[in-house]
């Protein structure tokens, strides 16, 4: 029997209702990912990369269509379930970090891990680890505020990781980063994602990304285009 | 440019109309509580001065006597022999209408000719409705009145038509022979509870044969030559007074009141202070990015200043209208409890009419925008020194106002110093009492950012262990957000601990009150036996009537009292004549430690006890002197004791009766106590004494008067139960409003919190749990500032306002009531921000800035 599909987008519909006006964001969308494949997605600001990051997330339901992880219908499932969802499946990294400021450093990188489990001292001893690996050891009880821009999204890349997900889905985070932390963040996420076998859909301008993915989308008059 | 910068600035305002709202709400609750207190308190002296101008006129000074009223030859004298034409004779008592329960009337005698030159209110522009023919049936006709037009449509009376009324003379029947229009509402007010008739008829419905309650004299040419003819002819037992002074001093009897009253008042309005200050903070620091945007255009400091101190300036405008206009509508509910606590505590006022005036709407507006201009200052001086080119993040913010509580803490610590001190050496001040307790409450308010701090690293410290990651968040959330949270558990803390503070001070003086009533009721029974004391007649009845009782099965002893008024150091005051017996000398408690030899003294020599507030307020110590007018002239009266008295704030003497009848007439008594026999069947006694007494005349056994006072007590403290819930509702407003504020703030922080998988359940326990824990932390900073409180009230305030000493009562009920109920206010006002924020779309909250 084939091993279901990462992603299964099928004819997705997607529109916002701005006073009395409806803006049509995707129109019949389609697309298949595989495990472990990395997808970019392009597109000027405005066209939908965010939007098709949170419908591939559930955090919005689409008006019509299919969205498949796994094998799952996360659009028939309830808000709540979504929820749930999201909380065992999905990873985010966002382009302003987005760490939970009234928490630690690994605080931040428990709060996934215990929203699906009981913590244990050995998720403390994985988290300290992780941390050591991104040579953010020393920022272990640092509040996120404290820490750089490169050093947060290097956080929230662990946070995204830490309780395994299948889908990482990552918008624009090299976006606030000087080239060289860019860089940095980007090889990080070649490491922890693509060699743990993890799908990975980005949504950036960099063409450095661009040169590392299995696939390129682009989004342009409502639609994904394979570049 | 400043049209469009305004606008700029206006459009967020709109945009926020929740917010824009609970401010308004702030400052209008606040304002309407301080506006509805002064209304309330100024329309009922008002209504003082109103009905008596209704029968007074235009009248300077008035005549009067101590109990007994006036002999009516001494009217004659004055104006046959000593010429005096401006004078014109009362006789007023109160009726009350058979066929109504309860409703009283006064009615005053007058003579309607003579009268007419002192242009009493009710006699103004009634010309035409008042024919020379008219006023002579109401001197020649019997029984015959005139009644108020409202008072007889609503009676359902007519022209001729009968009025019955009972007094200490029985039932009687009164003529209406003309109906008194009013000239405006308030005259129509006044006019409702007076009934108009001449002397004689008065006296005689009254059984005041021969006296005259008051002669009201109006003076204009040649004062002091007249006063002094006057004075020259008056006995020893008879005053002239001012009007103007008589009103001063009914002002500065219900002084203590008062101030109390609009301290109340003010402390809304600090809560509300509070309010204002947290909405405007929160519009300044929301429009960081725009203010900062602004500057880099060009716009100066000063004129970012302006732009929000305008926009204050606009939302106090509006909230202080609608407050006043609340302020009225609350003044109309509050006006009835504050003449209730009046007549009961201080003196009859009859009808209230809620009066406003200009000068209360400039006080109004100046207290509004006073106060909203004082709560913005802070925020609009941040306001000019934000960044044109860097926004500023929360979390950067928040490490400011982390150095602000600092210097913060110092300030309160300092305040709280000169609170406690202020409190201490501040004399007799009823007014540094108060505002003692308003810089302890502020400095505490101060200080409840930095020690909140400290009890979420405590909490955090000691229960961090147990707890998870998402159960430490909202300890995490009240100590990250301090300047938000820290004003909102402030200003509840400041409602909680006011309130643990005032139950506390109640429960200390019911306690103290029950123990006084306990002792001081040692009677089994007790006979009252009202009606005006006036004539030897009614003496002799009361005599008469103390002897059948004496005589009855199953007395063992009586004692008895006289309430009445006697000229002491220059003052109509309370005296109470008692007729002690061995089992009566036990109801009293005495302040200082005295000899046996004391009740000799008080029968025999020139002695009075006097009761402590009486003592406090004229700072009378044993063995002075206090000079007394008596049929003998002027005498001193050496005072021999002070003891306790709770009924009231003004005090009275204490006289033995044996020595009150070698300088004063007979004039029977009030009350008679009746000490059963052992073993006597209290309820058949009580049943036998019925039988002798007229329908004016009841008994009661000590433990209904017991419950009757207390219930009188309970009633009195309505109005500052009320007036503190209106404080805890401003509070709760406040709370609502920075947790709204708040929530806002964090949409993008909750929005990552949806994103990464927390359900929107979780999340409104997780807000909600916060809200909790800052009602806690409110509860708990709140208990020792409401003990402070509470032991300022009592020891401070309470002493120098009433002159009563008490013990401290300490109820524990007390202090988990205030707990629960800053933790129930927080969590209510957590649940709608909660639930809106658990609804918002994590899509949008993600989205947002």
């Amino acid at each position: 029997m084939d091993q279901p599909s990462a992603l299964l987008i099928q004819q997705l519909n997607k529109s916002y209702q701005e006073s009395d006006q409806q803006h049509v964001i995707f129109s019949g969308l389609q697309m298949q990912v595989s495990r472990g494949e990395f997808i970019v997605l392009l597109g000027r600001s405005g066209s939908g990369k965010s939007t098709f990051l949170n419908l591939v997330s559930g955090i919005d339901p689409p008006d019509s269509g299919k969205i498949i992880i796994n094998g799952i219908d996360i659009t028939a499932l309830s808000e709540h379930d979504r929820t749930l969802f999201r909380r065992h499946h999905i990873g985010f990294v966002f382009q302003s970090y987005n760490l939970i400021p009234t928490l630690t450093v690994a605080e931040n990188l428990l709060l996934p891990l215990e929203l699906i489990k009981r913590l244990t001292r050995k998720d403390r001893d994985d988290v300290a680890e992780l941390l050591d690996k991104l040579k953010l050891f020393e920022r272990l009880d640092s509040y996120p505020d404290r820490l750089s821009g490169g050093e947060q999204q290097r956080v929230a890349i662990a946070r995204a990781l830490i309780h395994d997900p299948d889908v990482i889905l990552a918008d624009e985070p090299t976006g606030n980063l000087d080239l060289d932390t860019a860089e940095q963040v980007l090889e990080l996420l070649d490491i922890l994602v693509k060699k743990a076998g993890k799908t990975l859909i980005m949504a950036t301008h960099s063409q450095e990304v661009i040169g590392k993915a299995d696939r390129v989308f682009s989004i342009r008059n409502k639609s994904l285009h394979l570049e | 440019m400043n049209t469009i910068l305004q606008r700029a600035s206006r459009n967020f305002l709109w945009q926020h109309p929740w917010q824009l709202t609970l401010a308004i709400l702030g400052i209008a609750l606040g304002v309407a509580v301080v506006i509805a207190i002064d209304l309330a308190m100024e329309s009922s002296l008002n209504s003082f001065k109103q009905a008596s101008k209704a029968y007074s006129g235009t009248a300077t000074h008035r005549i009067i006597a101590s109990d007994g009223g006036l002999d009516e030859k001494l009217y004659t004298r004055l104006r046959v022999k000593q010429g005096i034409t401006h004078l014109s004779a009362l006789v007023t008592g109160y009726v009350k209408l058979a066929q109504t329960d309860a409703e009283n009337f006064k009615l005053v005698g007058i003579d309607p000719f003579i009268e007419k030159s002192l242009h009493s209110g009710w006699q103004n522009g009634q010309k035409e409705n008042f024919s020379p023919e008219l006023l002579t049936r109401l001197m020649t006709e019997p029984n015959s009145i005139l009644l108020s037009e409202k008072t007889a449509q609503r009676l359902q009376l007519h022209l001729n038509d009968k009025l019955s009324v009972v007094t200490v003379q029985g039932e009687q029947q009164l003529n209406i022979i003309g109906l008194l229009p009013g000239n405006d509402a308030v005259s129509e007010q006044v006019l409702a509870k007076l009934i108009i008739t001449d002397i004689a008829t008065a006296q005689e419905v009254l059984g005041l044969f021969g006296r005259l309650s008051s002669i009201e004299v109006g003076l204009v040419n040649d004062v002091s030559k007249t006063l002094a003819a006057i004075r020259s002819v008056l006995p020893g037992n008879v005053l002239l007074v001012s009007l103007d002074s008589q009103e001063q001093s009914l002002r500065e009897m219900t002084r203590a009141f008062s101030i109390n009253l609009k301290a109340l008042g003010l402390l809304s309005l600090l809560i509300g202070i509070f309010l204002i200050y947290n909405t405007m903070t929160f519009l300044v620091m929301q429009r960081r990015r725009l203010i900062g945007s602004l500057r880099l255009l060009g716009v100066t400091r000063q004129q970012i200043f302006k732009l929000i101190i305008g926009e204050a300036f606009l939302l106090a405008l509006i909230g202080t209208s609608i407050g006043i206009g609340l302020g009225v509508a609350l003044g109309q509910g509050l006006l009835v409890l504050i003449s209730g606590t009046i007549n009961a505590i201080y003196f009859r006022i009859d009808s209230a009419p809620l009066m406003f005036t200009p000068m209360q709407i400039v006080k109004g507006m100046v207290l509004g925008l006073g106060a909203t201009f004082l709560a913005v200052l802070l925020p609009a001086f941040e306001a000019t020194r934000l960044s044109p080119v860097k926004v500023l993040a929360r979390s950067q913010l928040e490490a400011g106002s982390r150095q602000l509580l600092k210097a913060v803490g110092l300030i309160s610590f300092l305040l709280i110093a000169g609170g406690l001190s202020m409190a201490l050496f501040s004399g007799k001040s009823i007014n540094f009492g108060l505002a003692s307790i308003f810089l302890i409450l502020v400095g505490f308010g101060l200080l409840t950012p930095a020690l909140t701090l400290l009890l979420m690293k405590f909490i955090e410290g000691f229960f961090g262990r147990f707890l998870g990651i998402l159960r430490r968040l909202p300890v995490r959330m009240v100590s990250s957000e301090i300047s938000r949270t820290g004003i909102a558990i402030a200003a509840l803390m400041i409602a909680v601990s006011a309130t643990i503070g005032m139950d506390l001070m109640i429960g200390s003086i019911r306690q103290t009150v029950a123990q006084w009533l306990h002792v001081s009721l040692p009677a089994d029974l007790y006979i009252s036996v009202p009606g005006d004391k006036v004539t030897a007649n009614t003496a002799l009845a009361d005599h008469q009537l103390k002897e059948k009782i004496a005589h009855l099965d199953g007395v063992k002893m009586l004692s008895s009292v006289l309430q009445t008024k006697l000229f002491a150091d220059g003052q109509l005051t309370k005296t109470s004549v008692y007729e002690i017996n061995a089992k009566s000398k036990e109801g009293f408690i005495f302040k200082y430690k005295l000899d046996d030899g004391i009740w000799r003294r008080l029968e025999n020599q020139q002695t009075v006890i006097v009761t402590e507030p009486y003592a406090y307020h004229r700072a009378i110590k044993i063995g002075q002197k206090i000079l007394m007018k008596t049929d003998q002239g002027a005498l001193g009266f050496e005072v021999i004791g002070i003891s306790a008295e709770y009924s009231g704030d003004q005090g009275h003497l204490v006289m033995s009766r044996q020595n009150y009848l070698r300088y004063w007439p007979d004039l029977g008594y009030t009350g008679i106590g009746v000490y059963a026999s052992a073993g006597a069947d209290l309820k058949q006694l009580e049943s036998r004494i019925s039988q002798l007494l007229t329908a004016q005349q009841s008994v009661k056994s000590n433990v209904d008067i017991y419950n009757a006072s207390m219930e009188l007590f309970e009633q009195t403290f309505t109005i500052t139960e009320t007036l503190r819930w209106l404080s805890a509702a401003i509070a709760f407003v406040g709370v609502f409003s920075a947790l709204m504020a708040l929530q806002f703030e964090r949409t993008r922080q909750l929005g990552i919190l949806r994103a990464i998988g927390i359900t929107s359940r979780q999340l409104t326990v997780l807000i909600i749990s916060e809200t909790g824990l800052m009602g806690l932390v409110a509860g708990l900073l709140a208990i020792p500032v409401g003990f402070i409180v509470a032991y300022v009230l009592i020891f401070v305030v309470y002493q120098r306002s009433f002159g009563w000493t008490m013990a401290f009562y300490f109820d524990s009920v007390v202090l988990y009531q205030g707990l629960a109920l800053a933790f129930i206010a927080a969590l209510l006002a957590g649940v709608f921000p909660a639930l809106k924020m658990a609804q918002t779309h994590p899509a949008e909250a993600l989205r947002s800035e």
